[in-house]
């Protein structure tokens, strides 16, 4: 099939689209693709972490939380403007993230995930329950953000920051993805003790992990708390955890395109099903089963298969699913490679092999 | 004598008090092969594992070119020039073999997280570089044709070959390889006797195999060293251990091996 | 001191549904290696099928019972079936979880449709008369002896079954060593769909017990089931004796820190301890030294 859409035009006629949608849609359609860029860096710095680096990690609405809590109460409590509140909010999120690393060296697997889901159920409770410092289960209203001398309101300010955000942040994953780190990354996925013995430093690599996605979920809670002009404990709960979830499982795990892919279908989906508690629940847990039973590699799988100029280097591929053909994989010297005369007698690499431990 | 290249002195581990290495004391030569035979249970891994630093000993010590290396973590091991296969076959899945590869050069690399994401002119020709290194690399095992194709997406016994060749990319001083003709064809056998040979005589690299295809140990290996429930029982030359009345005892009373 | 004890005695008996809850958690990880994300929403869908037949549809206690216990069994090997069965033949402990993540969500949603959306907390009957009792001057609800008597009965049958039948033999074959059950013909497939359905049943059974206390909510499960695992991963996550304890410590240690902290206290006390016991004592109590595998 002819290549139309290439993923560099696909990426600037996004970017372009949300530039100019303040300008030509509503205050609601505004509202909600400063959502869709919100998703998009969360989806991004979750998929780091889960798609990349392998740790699945239940705490990034806490992350996310932490960012929104830390950037308005630093407003509120000590006056400071938001250009000095956000990066402090990260900072914090950045800190307890790198923190969550340190069970991580220890733990893997399910004792992972509930260790992060107790932290995050914690950090929950700290919001709901932490009454003179997070104003309780009510929440509270950060003061405005001043955007003088920019003659803007703090709509399309926080709009334009998100924007900028997601863009640059796009591009971060994209590269530290596709360098020696994306690699350390993947090979502490795929086969931890290997990658040890490869030199690589489980401590260095696993903490920037964790970092790095608090970090994205950090600057996506600072630009949230600006852009709702309310910070509240049930904006970061269960439910978003599964948000997160689903939208870097929509996208493709170990998929940078396919995270900003699933921050954008997510959101819009969202926004479509809103209406009923109970319909959100079963739709995005009923999406991550779907997804992942049937195409754990998402959406950007399909768009890969179309366009063969979306191939990345590095994907999430299920043991002995997909391969040849998600790799878009041609020999590159030799074309006669697949008519390598394989000994029948070889055991599949697949299989449990024979031969006694030691 | 010359100076070991690796020297394992007085090591002993136990797991849950039952010991798997007693008081154990190997000299490997520089660019030579040693082959470490014994029946299963013998604890032949388990001496791989303290040596690579995945089990710390219990007592004793491991030298690498006469600097001590107990205690340390594997990578740290990994960076002063020790790299080993494992059983079973540990290539990234979601890695092309080229990336594979690549992942083994890692500690050649300078970039960090900033250069990385800046593209700087020096991590763009790291990267060059390196590209080039994993080329010349699989080119030596002759696999560069695979250099795009999955890592899972080969043969078991291809991806043992390329492991191989990810353990040499780095200029090791020794290579620790784990039962490397495990589930590999006759053929196959004679190809990797082959590939040892040239990587002692044409790297010089000092290599440590475990193996229980007694052919291949006994053809391509310059030393042989014997392991009984977790003691070494004999080392020499292929034929001197061969012949120890002491090492056919210890495979009879365990019956006979694969 | 008369406090402390009220304070124990109040522990004992929330503690007692930790253990029941915990026990499923135990039994359904020993074999399949599985934390079953869902197992508190077996818990739920267990009180709501009961509420359906006995308050809604008004049939006697009994049958209502055995009807949500079987009903959840159902459940339970539904969740083998979604879940479990076809990721496990890929091996990815990932997607097994995430999986399991969603489905929890996606009964919870079900439930909020069926049996009422947030703020709604349905009322059941309990099986004997609510007289309170009066044990050393410590009042107890007589609803709170039936869990504590249940707990204990379920925790040594399940004892029984382990060591006694052939079945229990099988499943812990099975956990100790799937390839090696596997290649002495156990059918291991039919093990696991079993362990799901069992440890999904005895969830039902003790939210039926329970929910006179508790009241019933969407939210309830995913609330038990987190305390549950605390006191499942204190007892080491494969000793059923020590899910029992660990249930029993989970509530005398969240009575003891609202008593004497603050009432808020009783909710976090449980992720604290998970935190705690994980970091630095991962292998629990009464754990078998499990670590991280190669």
């Amino acid at each position: 099939m002819q290549v139309l859409v290439g993923k560099r035009a696909f990426l600037t006629a996004l970017f372009v689209f949300l530039f100019v949608i303040p300008w030509i849609a509503n205050e609601y359609h505004t509202f909600v693709a400063n959502l869709i860029l919100l998703y998009v860096i969360l989806s991004l710095g979750l998929n780091l972490l889960i798609g990349f680096a392998g740790q699945l990690a239940l705490a990034n609405a806490a992350m996310y939380g932490i960012g929104a809590y830390g950037t308005g109460l630093l407003m509120k409590h000590f006056g400071l403007p938001f250009w000095i509140s956000a990066p402090g909010g990260v900072a914090i999120a950045v800190i307890s993230g790198t923190l969550l690393a340190l069970p991580a060296l220890r733990l893997s697997g399910i004792y992972l995930a509930l260790a992060t889901l107790a932290f995050a159920q914690f950090t929950f409770w700290l919001m709901t329950h932490w009454t003179p410092v997070t104003f309780g289960a009510g929440g509270f209203i950060p003061p405005p953000i001043d955007f003088s001398p920019l003659p803007i309101t703090q709509e399309t300010g926080i709009y334009y920051l998100s924007w900028g955000a997601a863009l640059v942040l796009y591009v971060f994953a994209k590269h530290a993805m596709e360098s020696p780190i994306g690699r350390a990354f993947v090979a502490i996925r795929d086969g931890e003790v290997a990658a040890q013995a490869l030199g690589i430093d489980l401590l260095k690599y696993k903490s920037l992990a964790f970092a790095l996605s608090g970090f994205y979920a950090g600057v996506a809670g600072a630009l949230y708390s600006g852009m709702l002009g309310f910070v509240g404990p049930e904006s970061f709960d269960l439910l978003q955890m599964v948000l997160h979830k689903a939208a870097v499982v929509l996208g493709g795990m170990g998929s940078v395109i396919g995270s900003l892919i699933g921050g954008v279908l997510l959101t819009v989906l969202v926004e479509l099903t809103k209406e009923f508690k109970f319909s959100i629940e079963v739709a995005f847990g009923g999406l991550l089963i779907v997804f992942v039973l049937f195409q754990p590699n998402g959406v950007i799988v399909f768009v890969r298969r179309l366009l063969p100029g979306w191939n990345e280097r590095l994907h999430y591929v299920p043991p002995g699913k997909e391969t040849e053909e998600d790799f878009g994989a041609v020999p590159e010297t030799d074309p006669e490679a697949p008519a390598e005369p394989d000994d029948p007698a070889e055991v599949p690499a697949t299989q449990p092999r024979g031969g006694g431990p030691v | 004598m010359t100076e070991a290249a690796l020297r394992v002195r007085g090591v002993s581990i136990a797991f849950g008090g039952v010991s798997a290495l007693d008081t154990v004391d190997v000299d490997f030569p520089p660019g030579e092969i040693t082959g470490i035979i014994g029946p299963n249970g013998a604890g032949k891994t388990t001496l791989l594992n303290v040596i690579c630093g995945m089990n710390p000993p219990d007592a004793g010590n491991v030298f690498l070119e006469e600097r001590t290396i107990t205690g340390l973590k594997p990578n740290r091991i990994a960076e002063l020039g020790l790299r080993r296969t494992f059983q079973s076959s540990q290539l990234f899945a979601g890695m092309t073999v080229l990336e594979n590869m690549m992942a083994g050069l890692h500690l050649m690399s300078s970039t960090g997280l900033v250069g990385a994401v800046l593209r700087s002119k020096r991590m763009r020709a790291e990267e060059e570089e390196m590209r080039e290194r994993a080329l010349t690399a699989l080119d030596f095992v002759g696999f560069r044709h695979f250099a795009n194709r999955a890592g899972d997406a080969l043969s078991f016994g291809q991806q043992r070959i390329i492991e191989i060749a990810r353990t040499l990319i780095h200029e090791p001083k020794v290579v620790l390889l784990d039962e490397p003709a495990v589930g590999l064809s006759v053929n196959r056998v004679a190809e990797l006797d082959e590939l040892l040979r040239r990587i002692r005589d044409e790297r010089g690299v000092t290599l440590v195999m475990i193996e229980h295809v007694i052919r291949l140990v006994m053809g391509v290996s310059d030393r042989v060293v014997v392991l009984n429930s977790g003691r070494k029982i004999a080392e020499g030359l292929p034929e001197t251990v061969r012949a120890d009345p002491a090492v056919a005892e210890a495979y009879l009373g365990h019956q006979a091996e694969s | 001191m008369e406090y402390l004890s009220y304070l124990v005695a109040t522990g004992i008996s929330t503690g007692a549904l930790y253990a029941l809850v915990a026990l499923g958690i135990v039994v359904i990880y020993k074999a399949t290696q599985v934390v079953n994300f869902a197992h508190g929403e077996m818990f739920m869908l267990g009180g709501f099928f009961a509420y359906t037949f006995h308050v809604m549809l008004d049939w006697p206690y009994l049958p209502s019972f055995a009807l949500a216990v079987a009903l959840a069994f159902g459940v339970g090997i539904a969740v083998d079936r979604v879940a479990f069965r076809p990721l496990m033949q890929r091996q990815t402990l990932v997607s097994v979880l995430l999986v399991m993540i969603g489905l929890s969500f996606v009964l919870k949603g079900v439930a909020r449709w069926l049996w009422g959306g947030k703020g709604d907390y349905l009322t059941f009957p309990p099986l004997i008369s609510p007289e309170p009792l009066s044990f050393a001057g410590i009042m107890v609800m007589s609803q709170q002896l039936v869990v504590l008597g249940a707990a204990c009965a379920v925790m040594v049958a399940f004892a029984l079954f382990f060591k006694l039948t052939r079945a229990g033999r099988f499943m812990q074959a099975t956990a100790d060593n799937p390839k090696a059950a596997k290649l002495v013909g156990l059918r291991t497939d039919r093990v696991y769909m079993y362990t799901f359905g069992v440890g999904s049943a005895v969830a039902a059974a003790a939210a039926v017990l329970m929910a006179p206390l508790t009241l019933l909510y969407p939210d309830i499960g995913f609330m038990l089931f987190i305390k549950a695992f605390a006191a499942a991963v204190l007892g080491g996550l494969t000793s059923i004796p020590g899910a029992v304890v660990g249930g029993f410590l989970i509530g005398i240690i969240e009575q003891l820190a609202a008593g004497y902290l603050h009432t808020a206290m009783q909710e976090v006390a449980a992720f604290i301890v998970i935190m705690i016991v994980m970091i630095f004592i991962p292998t629990g109590l009464f754990g078998l030294g499990r670590m991280r595998k190669v």
